[in-house]
C-alpha cells in the first residue's frame, strides 16, 4: 500500500526554487558542493562550531572517505543479553570430556570482584549437537540450522574480547567504545565519517532497540552533532505495527497536513524574499522540505506490504515465533536499498537480564535462536540474491559471550567478556574464514585475539574509514571511536 | 582509557611486586652491566634479539616513539630500556624470572598479556624465560629517550591568559561620547572605532521585548505587554521592564536552569534507569538560591563542602545538605564490578564536573598522564582526586547505590515518626507474644502442606533444576509438597538446587526458604538470589527450624522483572552436615497485596497435631488481623525527608598517583592539594580529620583565583549574548579559544568580584547595555567586515531552546501550569523506562530522565544530562520539522490558542484576527506580504461547508500551527 502522502508530491528543488525565486538555491547548491568533501579528519568540525545547518555546511551529505572502501553500509544484528559461543559456533570436544568436572577457571567476574583468579568452576557440555557445514568444514551447532547453510559466507572471529562483565557496561562498550565514559556510538561515528547518500532518509536507523542497559546512549551522538543521532524505529518488544520513525504519521487530516504545510512554505518563502540569503531560515525551511519529502517516502520503505509471500516466507513472517524479528529484518534489507549507512537490528528487550542472557536456564537459548534463526538466514540470501552483500557488512553477535562452565555450579551461564565469537559477512570480510581461537574449552580467548576496539577499526576500515583519522575535537581533545586503541585486522578481510 | 583499564594488573600480589620492584636495588644498573659472557649474548643473539624484534620493538622502541605508537611507555631496544622499565616499572630483573613483569606477560600470566595479538610460541617463552636467569646478557647499548613532557609546564602556564591574576581594567575612552549606556558599550565601542566600524542601531521596541522576556525569564510576552512597553514613553521604561522580569519567579527558574546544564542535572542514571527520587531537591535549591539571589561563591561552597559547613539551624542545614548533591548526580556506572575502579571513576566524575563547569578546565586529561596541552601534571589530578576519594558517594554493592543522608525535620514530623515508630513496635510485640518463642520444638512448622495452598509463587522442590544426586525424603513427617530433598551429605561442592519461579509480573517480591531442620543439618548453606538489581548471597543454619511457622526462613525483599533473571540457586558448596530444601516461596509485595495477607499463615493439613484446632484457628487470625494493621502502618509512615549527598570517608587519607589512569598500579602517594599554576594566594591546610573538600571549595573561590570568576561571567554574557567572550565556555585552557575582548571579560570578572559574587546585578548591567539591545538584522559592511560578529557590533541572532519553545506554545496556548517546584512522577516508580508526562509545568519541573527524556527535548537540543553543557548545540534537522508538523503536541496548543481568540470573534476582523496571532506567537506585527498571504488562507478556508465561525476556527487552527513552526518563532532577533 502506497503511503496516501505520497500523492501530495513535495516540490522538487527545481520547482522550490523557481516558485521562491528567492536565491533559496544557495542552500541546495551549498550542500551539493559539500558532496565532494572528505570524510573529517581532524579539528575539521569541532564543538566551537555548534551550528550546523547552515548553508555552508551539509553535514549529512556524502562524503568521501579517507580510501577506497570495500563496503557501503553495515547491518549489527545484535544479540542481545549474550550467545554462548560454546553452544554455537565455537566447537569445544574437549567440554564433553570434562563435563561435570570442576576445574579452575579465570572467571572475568570474580576476577572483577575479588582480584582472585583461578576459581573453581563446573564445567558444562553444550547442549547441543555438533556437525561440520558446508565447503568450509565449519563446525557449527544445530543451534542455528538456518543460519548454518551460509557457514561459507561467514568470516568468524572466535577470539573476541571485549570490556564490561556486567550487561550495562559491556552493551555501552560495543556500541560507543567505552564503558562509562560519554561517548557517541558507531554509527553516528560513521555517519559523521561518510554522511548518507539519501537525504530522504536518517543515515542511521537501529530497529527496535531496548531501552535497557544504555538505552539512547547507545544510539547517540554524545558530543557529536545531534544530526548524527540514530533514529529508532519501534522498541524492543514494541508491536512490529509500531515499528515506525516518529511523527512521520500525524492525527490531523490529509487536507489539514498538506494544507498547514503550503501555508508554512508560503510564509517561509515569503520571509526569505523580504531577507534574502538568510542562511539560518533557508536552513529551517529546508528541514521542512526534508520532513516533507521523508513522511512521503519512509512509510513505503518501511512497509512490508508489497513483498512476495515467497520473501516474507523466507524471513519467518506470518510464523509466530519468527514473525517480528523477521519483519525487523526485512525492514533492514528495505532500508539498506535506499542507502541507509548504519542499520541495527536488535534481538532483545528491556530488561536488565535482557534475551540471551541464560543466567539459570541455558535450554531457552533454544527459543531464542528459533527466533533469530530464519530470519537472519532468510536476510542473507535476499542480501545475495539481490547482490547487496558485497557491500554491506553483516555483523552478527552480543556485548559479550558465556562460561564454557556454570554459574554458581546451576543450569545456566554466566557472562564472558574474555572471550566469544562473532561473524561478520559480505563488505569484503573473508567468506568462509574463521580467525583466532579460545582456549580448551572456550573460555578465554589466546589466539589471534581480536578485542572490541579492534572489530570497530576494522569495519571502520572496509566503509573506508581510518579509526585514527576519523576524529572529532571536543573539550580540547580530538576524540576517537577507538579511543587510543584498535588495530585492523587485516587477518579478517585479507 | 578502556581496554588498559580493565585488563590489566587486578591482582594484589602485583601491587605487592610493584612496590618491590620499585624499592629494591638490582644488579641490573645500565651503568654496570655484568660482564659480557659471549656464551650468553650468542644465546640473546640466536634467541632473543629475533623474538623482540618480531614481535616486541614496533611498539617498544625508539622508532616507535618516534612514530607515536610507543606503548606503555616501555623501550625494548636497549638494555637500559628493559632495565628502567615502562610505566608500571621494571621489566626484567635479571636472574630472577619469576620477578620479571616481562616474563609474565609473555606468559599471559596476570593482567599485562604480551604480544596483544597472541601468545608467544612455547619455545620462545623459555627462551625468554632461560636468558633471564641467565643474567640477561644484552648487548645494546644507547639511552632510552625520556619521554617529553608535551604540555605547558606550571612555570610557563602561569602566564598564559586564563591563570592570571584579573586586572580589572581602565575604561577605554571612546570618540562616540555619546553612544554608550555603560562601561560594557565602550569596550565594545572601542574595538569597532579602531576597525572603523559603526554598531548596529538599536532593536525595534517589539523585537526588543520579545528578547529581554525570553532571555530572563524563558517566557514570552503578552500581547498586552509588548503593547504597554511600546506606548511606554518613559526613558526608563526598559530599565522598570528589566528589574520587574528579574524580580519574577520566571527569572529563577529559567536562570536555574543554565545552572543545571552546568551541573549534568539529572532525576536517573542511565543504566537500569534507576529513579533518584531526592534529586529534584537540588533542581529547588538552585531556583530558591536563584530567586533569593544567593550569591554564586556560596553556592560553590554548600555544592562542594554543603556538609561540612557550620549551620545556625536546621533550614540551613538542610539547604547545605541538599545543596551537594551536585557532586552525586554523575551518570556512573554502577554495575562496575571492580569497586576500587568505580570509587575513582566517580572521583574522575565529580572533577568532570567540577573541572569543566566551575574553572573551564579539562582536568580529567590528566588522569593517566600529564596534561598532554594544558599546566596540569598527573600529580595535580591525584591532589585533588585525593580530596574527592575522601568523600563517599556510592553505597557499595553488586549495583551500588548513590547515598542518601536524613534531612533535619521539622519539630511535628520527628514526633509523628516517633510515634510511628512506637506504634510499629507495639504491634510487633503483640505479635510476637501471640505467635511465642519461634526456636521451639512446639511451634516448630509440621505437617503436610500442598503447595497450591501456600500464597504467591511456590517453587517446589520437586521443581527445582538439580545438578548432582539429591535424596527424596518424607522422613520429617513436616514438608510442603511430596516431599523434601538433601544432598546425602555427599559430594560437597558438586550439587545445586535452582528454584526459578515463573512470576506473574514485575515487581517486588519477599523470597522465603522452606527447608527440613534438624541437628544433623549444615550450620551454614549458602543460597543465592539473583535479582534484577543483582545477586546476593546469604548463609542459612538449618539446624534450627525457620523463624517463620517453624517453616521458613526470609531470604529478603527483591526486585524481579518477568523477562529479567529471577531465580534462586542454593548450592551444597562448603558445608558441612545435610544440606535441605523443600520449596522456595515468592511473596508479591506490590500490587497483589492479597497474596501476601494470607502469607504467614499456611494453614496444615488435618494430619498436623497442633494443641486445638479452634485455639489455633483463632490465635492464627488474630495474628493475621494485627499482620494486615502493621503492614498498614507500615505503608503509611510518614517520609523521612533525605537528601542525595556524600558523607566523609572514615579514613581520610591522600591518593596515591594511579599510573597511567589504573587503580591496580598505584604509584607515590601525593599530599592533597590544587592546581599549582593557579596562584590563588595562601592555601588553608588540608585537615587529617575531614575530606578537604572545604579547603577545596574555598580555593575554587577565593579571591585570588582567576579562573572562576572570569569563567562565571564568560557564561552569564554567554547566556545573554548568544555567544562567548571566550567562546568554548567550558575549557580556558591552551585548547580553548583566546577571549575576543579580554578586557572586557576581567572588566566583568571585576564587577562580579565587586558584586560579592552576586548573578543579577552583572545580567543587569549585561542587559543594561546598549550592546545587547542592538538588532541583530545584519548590514552588508558588518557583514563583510566581521562575518562571525566577534565585535559584537550587532545583537547575536538565538534560538529558542526546547523548554523555552515548549513553554511558550503552553503560554500562548493559555494552559501553562505555573505550579514550582516538587516532583512530577510516581513515588513508586522503579524505572524511567517508557516515562511520559502529561503534565503542563514549565520544563524545568519535568523529569529529567536520562532513559526518557520529553519527545521535544530530544529533538531540540536538550542539554546532555550526563555531561557538563555549558552551551547548547544549535541544530536543523528533520526530526524537528517532522515533530512540529506532525506531533500531537503543537497541534494541540494550535487549537487550544485558536480557541482563546473566540471571544473576541464576532467584534474581530480577519486582520485583527490574524495580527492577534502573530502577536501572540512571535511577537510582532504581520507585515502586508503576510496578512495577504494569511488572509487568502483563511478565506479559502470559509469557502467549505462549515459555519462559517467553525471555518475560521480551523483556519486559525492552521494558522497559529503553522506560525509555532515557522522559523521565526525558533529564532530570537
Amino acid at each position: 500500500m502506497l503511503n496516501p502522502l505520497s500523492r501530495f508530491t513535495p516540490l522538487s528543488r527545481r520547482d522550490w526554487l523557481s516558485q521562491t525565486g528567492c536565491g533559496f538555491g544557495s542552500l541546495a547548491l551549498a550542500a551539493m558542493a559539500t558532496r565532494d568533501s572528505r570524510a573529517f579528519e581532524g579539528n575539521s568540525l569541532s564543538e566551537a562550531n555548534t551550528t550546523f545547518g547552515t548553508p555552508t555546511t551539509n553535514p549529512l551529505a556524502a562524503k568521501v572517505p579517507h580510501h577506497t572502501p570495500k563496503a557501503k553500509r553495515v547491518i549489527f544484528l545484535f544479540m542481545q543479553g549474550g550467545v554462548s559461543q560454546v553452544d554455537s559456533f565455537d566447537y569445544k570436544p574437549r567440554l564433553n570430556v570434562d563435563d561435570g568436572k570442576s576445574l579452575s577457571f579465570d572467571d572475568a567476574r570474580v576476577i572483577a570482584k575479588t582480584g582472585m583468579r583461578g576459581s573453581s568452576q563446573r564445567v558444562m557440555k553444550p547442549l547441543w549437537k555438533f556437525a561440520q557445514h558446508g565447503q568450509s568444514g565449519r563446525w557449527a551447532s544445530d543451534l542455528f540450522p538456518e543460519m548454518n547453510r551460509f557457514v561459507d559466507d561467514m568470516c568468524f572471529a572466535h577470539a573476541m574480547h571485549t570490556e564490561g562483565v556486567a550487561h550495562g557496561p559491556a552493551t555501552l562498550f560495543l556500541h560507543c567504545g567505552s564503558t562509562n565514559f560519554i561517548r557517541p556510538s558507531m554509527g553516528s561515528w560513521i555517519l559523521y565519517g561518510l554522511g548518507t547518500p539519501n537525504e530522504n532518509l536518517p543515515g542511521f536507523v537501529t530497529i527496535g532497540p531496548s531501552s535497557g542497559n544504555g538505552g539512547p546512549r547507545n544510539y547517540g551522538t554524545a558530543f557529536l552533532p545531534a544530526t548524527f543521532q540514530g533514529t529508532p524505529i519501534g522498541k524492543a518488544g514494541g508491536n512490529p505495527s509500531d515499528f515506525l520513525i516518529k511523527n512521520l504519521d500525524s492525527k490531523l487530516s490529509e487536507k489539514a497536513r498538506s494544507d498547514r504545510f503550503g501555508l508554512l512554505r508560503e510564509l517561509h518563502a515569503e520571509r526569505l524574499r523580504e531577507t534574502p540569503g538568510d542562511g539560518e531560515i533557508e536552513a529551517i525551511a529546508n528541514s521542512y522540505e526534508l520532513a516533507w519529502r521523508m513522511q512521503g517516502k519512509a512509510p513505503d520503505v518501511l512497509d512490508l506490504s508489497g513483498e512476495t509471500a515467497k520473501t516474507k516466507v523466507r524471513y519467518g513472517i506470518g510464523e509466530k515465533a519468527t514473525d517480528t524479528f523477521g519483519r525487523q529484518c526485512l525492514m533492514a534489507r528495505r532500508l539498506c536499498e535506499q542507502g541507509v549507512r548504519f542499520l541495527q537490528v536488535t534481538y532483545g528487550d528491556n530488561s536488565a537480564n535482557p534475551a540471551w542472557d541464560q543466567h539459570s536456564d541455558l535450554p531457552k537459548h533454544g527459543d531464542h535462536a528459533k527466533a533469530v534463526d530464519r530470519p537472519i538466514a532468510g536476510l542473507l540470501a535476499d542480501l545475495k540474491e539481490r547482490g547487496l552483500l558485497e557491500d554491506t557488512i553483516v555483523w552478527w553477535g552480543g556485548e559479550f559471550g558465556r562460561t564454557p562452565y556454570a554459574q554458581n555450579n546451576g543450569t545456566g551461564r554466566d557472562h564472558n567478556p574474555g572471550g566469544f565469537t562473532v561473524w561478520l559477512a559480505g563488505g569484503g570480510f573473508k567468506p568462509g574464514f574463521a580467525h583466532g581461537a579460545t582456549d580448551e574449552h572456550g573460555a578465554r580467548a589466546i589466539e589471534g585475539k581480536v578485542h572490541m576496539h579492534d572489530l570497530h577499526a576494522t569495519i571502520l576500515h572496509q566503509l573506508g574509514l581510518d579509526h585514527e583519522r576519523l576524529t572529532y575535537r571536543y573539550a580540547g581533545r580530538d576524540f576517537r571511536l577507538t579511543d587510543i586503541h584498535g588495530r585492523v585486522v587485516r587477518e579478517l578481510v585479507g | 582509557m578502556s581496554r588498559h583499564f580493565k585488563l590489566i594488573l587486578r591482582r594484589p600480589t602485583w601491587v605487592a611486586l610493584f612496590l618491590l620492584l620499585a624499592n629494591n636495588a638490582y644488579s641490573a644498573d645500565p651503568a654496570n652491566p655484568l660482564p659480557a659472557d659471549p656464551k650468553g649474548l650468542a644465546f640473546f643473539e640466536a634467541k632473543i634479539r629475533p623474538i623482540l624484534t618480531e614481535h616486541c620493538l614496533s611498539c617498544h622502541s625508539t622508532e616507535a616513539a618516534a612514530q607515536n605508537r610507543l606503548s606503555g611507555g616501555l623501550f625494548l631496544d636497549s638494555r637500559e630500556g628493559w632495565a628502567k622499565g615502562g610505566d608500571s616499572g621494571q621489566a626484567i630483573v635479571p636472574g630472577k624470572p619469576d620477578a620479571s613483569l616481562l616474563l609474565k606477560s609473555v606468559l599471559y600470566d596476570g593482567d599485562i598479556n604480551m604480544p596483544p595479538k597472541g601468545k608467544l610460541p612455547a619455545a620462545a617463552i623459555r627462551d625468554i624465560s632461560q636468558w633471564i636467569r641467565m643474567g640477561a646478557p644484552d648487548p645494546r647499548t644507547g639511552t632510552a629517550p625520556i619521554k617529553k613532557q608535551t604540555g605547558l609546564s606550571v612555570e610557563a602556564g602561569k602566564s598564559f591568559w586564563s591563570y592570571r591574576p584579573i586586572v580589572r581594567p581602565k575604561v577605554p575612552t571612546v570618540q562616540n561620547l555619546a553612544w554608550a549606556h555603560n562601561d560594557i558599550d565602550r569596550f565594545i565601542l572601542k574595538r569597532l572605532e579602531a576597525k572603523g566600524m559603526a554598531p548596529a542601531p538599536d532593536a525595534d521596541k517589539q523585537t526588543l521585548i520579545r528578547r529581554v522576556y525570553f532571555d530572563l525569564t524563558g517566557l514570552p510576552p503578552s500581547p498586552e505587554a509588548i503593547q504597554d512597553f511600546v506606548r511606554d514613553t518613559d526613558p526608563k521604561a526598559y530599565e522598570k521592564l528589566v528589574d520587574r522580569l528579574m524580580g519574577s519567579h520566571a527569572f529563577a527558574e529559567r536562570w536555574a536552569r543554565h545552572w543545571l546544564d552546568i551541573s549534568r542535572y539529572a532525576d536517573s542514571v542511565t543504566l537500569r534507569g534507576l529513579i533518584y527520587t531526592e534529586s529534584w531537591r537540588y533542581r529547588d535549591y538552585v531556583i530558591n538560591s536563584i530567586q533569593n539571589n544567593i550569591p554564586i561563591n556560596q553556592i560553590i561552597r554548600e555544592q562542594i563542602a554543603g556538609d561540612l559547613l557550620p549551620a545556625q539551624n536546621d533550614e540551613v542545614r538542610t539547604r547545605n545538605l541538599i545543596a551537594t548533591t551536585y557532586l552525586t548526580l554523575g551518570n556512573s556506572n554502577l554495575e562496575e564490578q571492580d569497586k576500587q575502579q568505580l570509587r575513582m571513576d566517580v572521583v574522575d566524575e565529580m572533577l568532570d564536573v567540577i573541572g569543566k563547569g566551575l574553572l573551564g578546565q579539562t582536568l580529567t586529561c590528566a588522569r593517566c598522564h600529564d596534561h598532554k596541552f594544558d599546566p596540569i601534571p598527573t600529580s595535580d589530578y591525584y591532589a585533588l582526586a585525593g580530596i574527592l576519594r575522601n568523600a563517599k558517594a556510592l553505597e557499595e554493592d553488586n549495583v551500588s547505590k548513590w547515598v542518601e543522608v536524613p534531612l533535619p525535620m521539622k519539630p511535628d514530623l520527628a514526633k509523628a515518626i516517633a510515634l510511628h515508630d512506637a506504634e510499629m513496635a507495639r504491634l510487633q510485640q503483640k505479635i510476637q507474644l501471640l505467635k511465642g518463642p519461634t526456636n521451639t520444638r512446639d511451634n516448630q512448622g509440621t505437617g503436610i502442606i500442598p503447595p497450591s495452598s501456600l500464597p504467591g509463587i511456590v517453587v517446589d522442590d520437586a521443581m527445582a533444576k538439580k545438578v548432582g544426586m539429591w535424596q527424596h525424603s518424607t522422613f520429617s513427617g513436616s514438608y510442603i509438597g511430596s516431599g523434601y530433598i538433601h544432598d546425602q551429605n555427599s559430594e560437597k561442592g558438586k550439587k545445586t538446587l535452582t528454584f526459578a519461579p515463573d512470576l506473574p509480573a514485575n515487581g517486588l517480591y519477599e523470597v522465603r526458604l522452606a527447608y527440613s531442620p534438624g541437628s544433623s543439618r549444615s550450620k551454614s548453606v549458602s543460597v543465592t538470589i539473583f535479582a534484577a538489581g543483582g545477586e546476593k548471597t546469604l548463609a542459612i543454619d538449618m539446624t534450627k527450624p525457620g523463624p517463620i511457622d517453624g517453616r521458613f526462613v526470609s531470604l529478603g525483599e527483591h526486585r524481579f522483572e518477568k523477562t529479567g533473571q529471577s531465580f534462586v540457586i542454593l548450592s551444597n558448596e562448603g558445608t558441612t552436615g545435610h544440606v535441605t530444601a523443600d520449596a522456595v516461596q515468592f511473596l508479591p509485595l506490590d500490587g497483589s497485596t492479597t497474596a501476601r495477607e494470607t502469607a504467614p499463615s499456611a494453614k496444615p493439613s488435618p494430619k498436623s497435631d497442633t494443641p486445638s484446632p479452634g485455639d489455633f484457628a483463632n490465635k492464627q487470625q488474630t495474628i493475621k488481623e494485627l499482620e494486615k494493621e502493621l503492614r498498614k502502618l507500615k505503608s503509611a509512615a510518614p517520609k523521612r525527608p533525605m537528601a542525595m549527598s556524600v558523607v566523609e570517608e572514615k579514613k581520610i587519607e591522600d591518593a596515591r598517583i594511579h599510573i597511567r589512569g589504573l587503580v591496580s598500579n598505584p604509584g607515590p602517594v601525593v599530599p592533597r592539594g590544587v592546581l599549582q599554576v593557579v596562584n590563588a594566594g595562601p592555601l588553608t591546610p588540608f585537615p587529617k580529620d575531614q575530606s578537604g573538600r572545604l579547603q577545596l571549595a574555598d580555593w575554587i573561590v577565593a579571591s585570588g583565583n582567576p579562573l572562576t570568576p572570569r569563567v562565571m561571567s564568560n557564561r552569564i554574557w554567554t547566556w545573554l549574548m548568544g555567544q562567548g567572550i571566550v567562546r568554548t565556555v567550558d575549557n580556558f585552557g591552551t585548547t580553548g579559544e583566546a577571549p575576543t575582548h579580554p578586557e572586557l571579560l576581567d572588566f566583568l570578572a571585576s564587577e562580579f568580584l565587586d558584586q560579592g559574587w552576586s548573578l543579577k546585578p552583572l545580567v543587569r548591567q549585561i542587559v543594561l547595555s546598549r550592546t545587547y539591545q542592538l538588532s541583530s538584522s545584519v548590514s552588508e559592511s558588518l557583514t563583510r567586515l566581521d562575518p562571525e560578529n566577534r565585535l559584537w557590533g550587532r545583537a547575536q541572532r538565538k534560538r529558542l531552546d526546547a523548554e523555552e519553545i515548549r513553554d511558550a506554545m503552553f503560554f500562548i496556548a493559555g494552559n501553562l501550569d505555573r505550579q514550582s517546584g516538587g516532583f512530577l512522577f510516581p513515588e513508586t516508580l522503579a524505572a524511567d523506562y517508557g516515562f511520559t508526562t502529561e503534565s503542563t509545568r514549565r520544563s524545568i519541573y519535568l523529569p529529567a530522565f536520562r532513559n526518557a527524556l520529553p519527545e521535544i527535548f530530544e529533538v531540540f537540543d536538550f542539554a546532555d544530562t550526563s555531561m557538563v553543557t555549558g552551551k547548547r548545540t544549535e541544530s536543523t534537522v528533520a526530526p524537528q520539522a517532522l515533530f512540529m508538523l506532525n506531533s500531537p503536541f503543537p497541534a494541540k496548543q494550535s487549537t487550544l490558542a485558536a480557541k482563546r481568540d473566540i471571544g473576541d470573534w464576532p467584534k474581530n476582523t480577519i486582520t485583527e484576527r490574524i495580527q492577534k496571532a502573530y502577536i501572540n506567537t512571535l511577537g510582532r506585527n504581520a507585515t502586508l506580504s503576510e496578512m495577504q498571504i494569511a488572509e487568502r488562507f483563511l478565506n479559502k478556508a470559509e469557502t467549505s461547508p462549515i459555519s462559517s465561525s467553525e471555518k475560521h476556527h480551523q483556519g486559525l487552527e492552521a494558522l497559529y500551527h503553522a506560525l509555532f513552526a515557522s522559523a521565526d518563532f525558533r529564532m530570537l532577533n
